[in-house]
């Protein structure tokens, strides 16, 4: 009954700017106000919150220094190699899970249960097997993203719908077919999720060893930063990071999300 | 009607002594029994029972998809084992392929078999029309109807040209309208391809209005209970329902059915008063 | 067609057989690294014979503090996780509130949640400190979103019929939200908070590892800077313990908590 006074609802000409719109401009003005208020009241141990100006500043020096790109691809390529090995290797294992029952029963709550135990704490031994170099940092990274991908890939793989694998049956399709055109495509959304997942622990293990112990690398020149307390520098570092982190899972998610998301 | 002067001998579909019996934890049940029945070429065979009679199984079995069946499904003189080119299935589930435009979807068959593409589109494209949806083709199954949906899998089977057409159940998840409708479009394209078919269903007016024969089958174990011609004339469409001998062909196997179906549900009934009496 | 889906059946020997075969291939392998070691195949000073590193367990227990560790760690856990409860669950509710708010904040909400929240540790270094307040600190922010995303999430996923229950009965926009949309939200915040307090335990102790300083992550530091080898790899597997035991407790509470549906 009360769900009447919806439908009459008449559409109103939308405003040249959405109330939502201004109402997020109005956050970060204020938000930005308050930290130029912080930065200037000296209430602070200084430079805890520098002013916008020298965070800007130390930003466009940053984009613009070679140093920094050249940093950037160490520690870009560290984590493509951990989510490509990681990666490969969950999806394997996944599928030997998600395909096998008995191995599931076996062997897959030793990962669900190591799944979301810290990683770091690996780094030691990484150094000890690895080495100082990016190696270690690679391999800390694949450590973090096998796990997620793995068992979203299992649980995928038990949740495909079964009569699709008839229909792949029923026309005779050979196994190659069958995990090519049947198989993997309608595993794509618990792969793709799972490579989601994996990117941002990738992201975060691989970053993380930079900082403990290395000599290039982001990692390595945020705790460079706070080192000789460039605040502004380690703050403009922390929004490129997180600018680069939040695009690269928004991209893998929309790589992900075809047009068919009303059947899932 | 063509199909009715024809001895059984040149039948195109042959099984022989069916049994299918599974492994519970009660023990085993007989699913289907002793189940023999021919089909000749281009006839619409129905197979009706009520539900718990081994339908799906039997379907399963004439599709190769379950293997340790008794007795022998033969297709022109060759006996099956596995999924068998001549036979094209249309499965009760919803069993388009979420990732692929409804072109995609029905050129699948086609795809397997490596034909090239620009044919294989082609093909595809004459079946979408076939069933009626031409202009859909680039459309993605989620952004249609159930009903839609169903007639994409009708054409992705028919694009791999069964000799026959195997359906199970295959408007029971859409509305009675809908349902109707879908029914004379599966006669229409029956008759236009001369499709040899074999229609699952528990749908006594869906049945009838199809099929030359139906076979009745009885509740656990599912066997042939009776075989009933279906005299009416052809084409039919689904004004058929409303004629005299409709109704008469109705009652006949609803009285047949009636007899299974509540044996089914004291069955059942008696199971589930069983199990309660054990958790409780 | 019933016939072939098969009910719940009682347990027969060879439902035992797989976590046997799970359990058995674990202690196959680790004899095998005990054997490569001992004849020389693996490099003792890199990877530790398991008899040693099951030896130095109940040696880093008893000299390295580790109960008291585990209960500065678990404190600091805990913290956060009031703090998360309280700051999570109101901010959801809050945003869930004023409809405004939540189409303004919830897609950078979503955003924090896939940053590496972790990496500000050095700038919570500056502000807190070298104390337990930038630990606790780092746990509760690098946790936030998800509660908050949950408690959205549940208070949104209220079944219609429900809200509308409510509505019959005449409910203030007050008896609304606690007799109706809260108490069906609850099992998802509790999802929310289960989420909130795992990533808590997991950026603590990768902080104090990383910062040398504090419970348990700190222990794993210090003994590898002694290069104490067998002891590093005993009080990584007492953290990875503790860590699914932690989980595990987390997930039995929740099981526990939440009302049947």
């Amino acid at each position: 009954m009360a769900e009447t006074g919806r439908l009459t609802r008449t559409p109103v000409a939308a405003p040249l700017v959405s109330p939502v719109t201004l109402l997020r401009i109005a956050i970060i003005l204020a938000l930005l106000a308050a930290w130029e208020f912080l930065a200037h009241s000296g209430w602070l141990y200084r430079d805890v919150v520098p002013s916008l100006m020298s965070i800007g500043h130390a930003l466009a020096e940053l984009l613009m220094s070679a140093d920094y790109y050249f940093h950037l691809s160490v520690t870009a390529a560290e984590i493509g190699m951990a989510l490509s090995i990681g990666g490969a290797l969950g999806l394997t294992v996944g599928i030997l899970l998600g395909a096998n029952r008995f191995l599931s029963k076996a062997f897959e709550s030793y990962l669900y249960y190591l799944g979301p135990t810290p990683k770091i704490i690996f780094f030691p031994i990484m150094i000890m097997w690895f080495g100082v170099g990016p190696e270690s940092k690679i391999a800390l990274g694949t450590l973090s993203c096998f796990f997620p991908v793995a068992l979203n890939v299992a649980a995928g793989m038990r949740q495909i719908d079964k009569v699709l694998i008839r229909v792949g049956e029923s026309f005779r399709a050979n196994s190659w077919q069958m995990v090519v055109k049947i198989y993997l495509p309608a595993m794509r959304h618990p792969i793709i999720n799972g490579i989601r997942l994996g990117l941002g622990v990738a992201l975060i293990g691989t970053l993380l060893a930079e900082t403990k112990l290395s000599n290039k690398g982001i990692g390595f020149l945020i705790i460079q930063a706070y080192s000789i307390f460039d605040m502004p520098r380690m703050y403009a570092m922390l929004i490129v990071l997180f600018v680069l982190a939040i695009g690269a899972n928004a991209l893998v998610g929309r790589f992900g999300g075809l047009h068919d998301i009303k059947r899932l | 009607m063509a199909a009715q002067n024809t001895s059984l001998d040149d039948a195109i579909l042959v099984a022989d002594d069916i049994g299918v019996r599974f492994e519970t934890a009660e023990g085993p049940v007989i699913a289907v029994d002793d189940v023999s029945f021919k089909v000749k070429p281009g006839e619409f065979l129905s197979v009706i029972g009520p539900s718990g009679c081994g339908k799906s199984t039997l379907f399963n079995v004439i599709g190769g998809l379950l293997s340790h069946h008794q007795g022998v499904v033969s297709v022109a003189g060759e006996t099956i084992n596995g999924p068998h080119k001549s036979i094209g299935m249309v499965f009760q589930e919803e069993s388009t392929f979420p990732w692929r435009t409804v072109v995609d979807n029905v050129a699948f068959p086609l795809e397997l078999i490596g034909m090239p593409k620009a044919k294989r589109i082609e093909r595809a494209r004459h079946f979408i029309a076939l069933v009626g949806l031409d202009g859909f083709e680039n459309r993605y199954p989620g952004e249609l109807s159930g009903g839609m949906r169903q007639r994409v899998s009708l054409a992705r089977t028919l694009a791999s040209e069964p000799k026959i057409l195997l359906m199970d159940e295959p408007f029971a998840a859409l509305d009675e309208q809908t349902r109707l409708l879908l029914g004379d479009k599966v006669l229409q394209i029956q008759q236009q391809l001369k499709q040899t078919t074999l229609l699952i269903t528990h749908n006594i007016t869906e049945a009838v209005q199809m099929s030359d024969r139906i076979l009745v089958m009885t509740y656990r174990p599912g066997k042939v209970k009776r075989i009933v011609d279906i005299d009416l004339p052809r084409p039919r469409t689904s004004e058929v329902v409303t004629s005299e001998p409709f109704g008469r062909y109705v009652a006949k196997i609803w009285a047949d059915l009636r007899e299974e179906a509540s044996r089914g549900m004291r069955d059942e009934e008696k199971h589930a008063l069983q199990h309660h009496g054990a958790a409780s | 067609m019933s016939a072939t889906t098969t009910p719940a059946r009682r347990a027969s020997p060879g439902d035992y057989l797989p976590p046997v075969v799970g359990i058995g291939s674990l202690v196959v392998f680790f004899l095998l690294v005990e054997l490569l070691i001992q004849l020389g195949a693996v490099n003792r000073f890199i990877v530790p014979p398991p008899s040693e590193v099951l030896g130095s367990f109940g040696r880093v227990i008893v000299e390295e503090d580790i109960l008291q560790r585990f209960l500065l760690t678990l404190t600091e856990c805990l913290t956060a996780g009031v703090m998360l409860t309280v700051f999570g669950v109101s901010g959801g509710v809050l945003m869930h509130r004023f409809k405004l708010l939540q189409q303004a904040c919830e897609t950078w909400v979503a955003a924090m949640a896939s940053a590496p929240i972790v990496l500000m540790y050095p700038l919570f270094l500056v502000i807190f400190g070298r104390n337990a307040w930038t630990i606790i600190m780092m746990g509760f922010v690098a946790a936030l979103p998800p509660v908050i995303l949950k408690t959205i999430e549940g208070i949104a996923g209220t079944r219609k019929v429900l809200v509308n229950v409510g509505r019959s009965f005449n409910l203030t926009p007050t008896q609304q939200f606690w007799k109706i949309l809260f108490p069906a939200a609850l099992p998802t915040i509790f999802v929310g908070v289960r989420l909130g307090l795992i990533f808590a335990l997991i950026n603590i102790v990768g902080v104090e590892f990383l910062i040398n300083f504090g419970g348990l992550g700190q222990l794993i530091n210090e003994l590898a800077e002694r290069y104490d080898l067998a002891g590093t790899y005993a009080a990584i597997c007492f953290v990875i313990l503790v860590s699914i035991l932690f989980f595990m407790v987390l997930e039995k509470a929740e099981r526990w908590l939440r009302p049947v549906d």
